[in-house]
């Protein structure tokens, strides 16, 4: 149960830094609320507003020690040969190749360059999966790619992103140019601004005055966010905790329900061996010998199981760790022993101090 | 002088029941086994308690292996009124100085005889690399070298029973207890059993204290106690 959230904590981390650290995003809508959660109605699936070139020259000049780069986003259909899927056509500039992680690794081609933005050279790089789909085994390197009508050269293929739980599949996105995008598209706007800052300590600043400038040109508070990936983070955090806290939950249960039959185990136990008791009292054993030795008894027989269970959570996380991101933490195992061990106690303790307050004589002739 | 042989006159007596009376509470009728026991055990005697059944005989024994209270009059062993020690002082007095010997022989099932033997030794604190030297030198004395490693069930009752005194035997008590020792046992283990008593009586000069419903054994004792109706005759 906790590899689970523990895996999606790790896992969502890492998708995080994969796209690029000390980074602020602007992006259109109210997405967090006033207490730094995700706000209802938010986020960028209906998109309503949409920023200027104009948006990124003033932040561009209005922040210090950063780089601003624009992004826009528009469905599409691709095509190569008789293949055909839908995609997100991302125009952008060189910067976010660079700057979110994005640059292809070496023998997978490269990112376009400024020359190729400014002379509107029609070049695209794809994602990963969506280079798979199209192109399955075939090497799509300089091959052609069409998109409304316009025939685009494959110059690169970003390295596999993975997708983000509930936010957009990159793997998916094709990006081209800026300018050869809003010639696409037939529009210039920007839907995402990325505000790349030199200092980490700075990211909180650079946040302020981005809210300020963009207020000064005339949007909405409620229009727009600014917000960098330790808030979306933690958001997403929040979410995870409260998922682990009610898997706990299922799991204390299953936990009290697997005591109990512990204890009905070694109250049995006692029973059955009530005459070895017996014996054991008359030739010597003191009460708390008896106690500690059927407190002893429940422990192992809980350890077993918690050692039983730990085994088939591990073949469990393996199975499903195919389709979602769950691992196993030496916390996670610790915690399994540290429980079971717990529950042997607790429910060891009624058993064995029944057993410990037998009377020897009776203990001995009993049958 | 005369100071000092009382002295050894109260030392040489082990156990002493003064005036115990045993009483039974069931369903709020009062069952008294024992009426008023009065009795004195020496060091080396060989003494049997002997009666029809029903006669407390087993009662008597109980209490005086310190596995149950009377309700009323003192138990001393060696001097020492038990009455008023704690459960884990009980347990210490029976685990150093009782041996006991049962009926049903009472041996643990699917442990060794080795094992069997030396269990009192786990709650004396005597460290585990001497348990088994000494329980291989209590198996020698009776005689079961050869079936250390054998569990009860693949034992005859006469071995099992030479196992349970051997387990008696192994903390060097001051008086062994038994109870119909030979009551589960054919003549000839039974036999073998009470001859081994009294080389351990004789030879040992252990304090032996037996029960048996049985005339003929409870005269092999040297001194013989017979119960009537939870009185002493």
């Amino acid at each position: 149960m906790t590899s689970i959230g523990n895996g999606l904590k790790n896992y969502i981390s890492n998708q995080f830094e994969s796209l690029g650290s000390n980074l602020v995003y602007v992006a259109p809508g109210k997405i967090f609320d006033d207490k730094g959660r995700f706000s209802n109605g938010g986020g960028g699936h209906f998109i309503t507003t949409s920023f200027t070139q104009d948006d990124i020259s003033v932040l561009k000049r209005g922040l210090k020690n950063t780089i601003v780069f624009p992004a826009n986003q528009n469905p599409v259909e691709i095509k190569y040969k008789n293949t055909k899927k839908n995609t997100t056509l991302v125009g952008t500039t060189v910067e976010f190749g660079k700057y979110r992680n994005f640059l292809p690794s070496e023998n997978n081609g490269r990112w376009f360059t400024n020359e190729e933005n400014d002379k509107k050279s029609e070049v695209v790089v794809l994602g990963y999966q969506i280079a798979q789909d199209v192109f399955g085994d075939i090497n799509p390197l300089n091959k052609k790619i069409i998109i409304n009508g316009n025939n685009l050269k494959v110059i690169g293929i970003v390295d596999k992103k993975g997708s983000s739980f509930g936010g957009p599949d990159l793997d998916s996105f094709v990006f081209i140019p800026i300018k050869v995008s809003n010639r696409i598209v037939g529009n210039d706007h920007i839907q995402t601004i990325s505000i790349w800052a030199e200092n980490k300590e700075d990211i909180s600043n650079i946040k302020e005055e981005a809210k300020k400038i963009l207020l000064s040109q005339n949007y909405d508070k409620e229009a727009f966010s600014v917000f960098d990936s330790s808030q979306l983070l933690s958001s997403i955090n929040t979410i995870i905790t409260a998922l682990t806290v009610a898997l706990t939950g299922i799991a204390a249960i299953s936990l009290v329900v697997g005591g109990i039959g512990i204890m009905n185990i070694m109250l049995v136990t006692v029973s059955e061996r009530t005459k070895e008791i017996g014996l054991r009292k008359a030739i010597g054993a003191n009460p708390n010998a008896i106690l500690l030795q059927f407190l002893i008894e429940a422990v192992i027989l809980s350890c077993l199981g918690g050692l039983i269970g730990i085994l088939l959570g591990a073949l469990g996380t393996f199975a499903i760790s195919k389709f979602f991101p769950a691992q196993i933490t030496l916390s996670s195992i610790l915690l399994a022993f540290g429980v079971s061990s717990a529950v042997g106690i607790i429910f060891g303790v009624a058993p064995a101090r029944k057993a410990s307050k037998l009377s020897p004589i009776e203990a001995l002739r009993y049958e | 002088m005369t100071k000092l042989s009382s002295n050894k006159n109260n030392s040489e007596i082990i156990l002493e029941l003064k005036d115990v009376v045993k009483s039974y509470n069931s369903g709020g009728t009062v069952f008294t086994a024992i009426k008023g026991a009065n009795l004195q055990i020496k060091k080396g005697e060989f003494v049997s308690i002997t009666g029809p059944s029903g006669s407390g005989k087993s009662t008597l024994m109980h209490i005086i292996g310190l596995l149950d209270n009377p309700t009323s009059g003192q138990v001393l062993l060696e001097g020492k009124d038990i009455s008023k020690l704690q459960e884990h002082q009980l347990a210490n007095l029976r685990n150093k100085t009782l041996g006991f010997v049962f009926q049903q022989f009472n041996l643990l099932p699917k442990t060794s005889a080795l094992e069997n033997v030396t269990l009192p030794l786990i709650y004396s604190d005597i460290p585990s690399s001497k348990r088994n030297d000494l329980g291989i030198e209590m198996l020698t004395k009776v005689n079961l070298l050869d079936k250390l490693k054998n569990t009860p069930a693949q034992l005859s009752g006469g071995q099992q029973q030479r196992v349970a005194i051997a387990r008696a035997l192994i903390n060097n008590p001051k008086i062994i207890l038994a109870d119909e020792p030979t009551g589960n046992l054919d003549s000839k283990s039974g036999d073998e059993i009470m001859e081994f008593f009294h080389h351990l009586n004789k030879d040992e000069g252990r304090t032996i204290v037996f029960v048996t419903h049985d005339p003929d054994l409870a005269k092999q004792a040297t001194r013989m106690i017979v119960i009537k109706d939870g009185r002493i005759c």
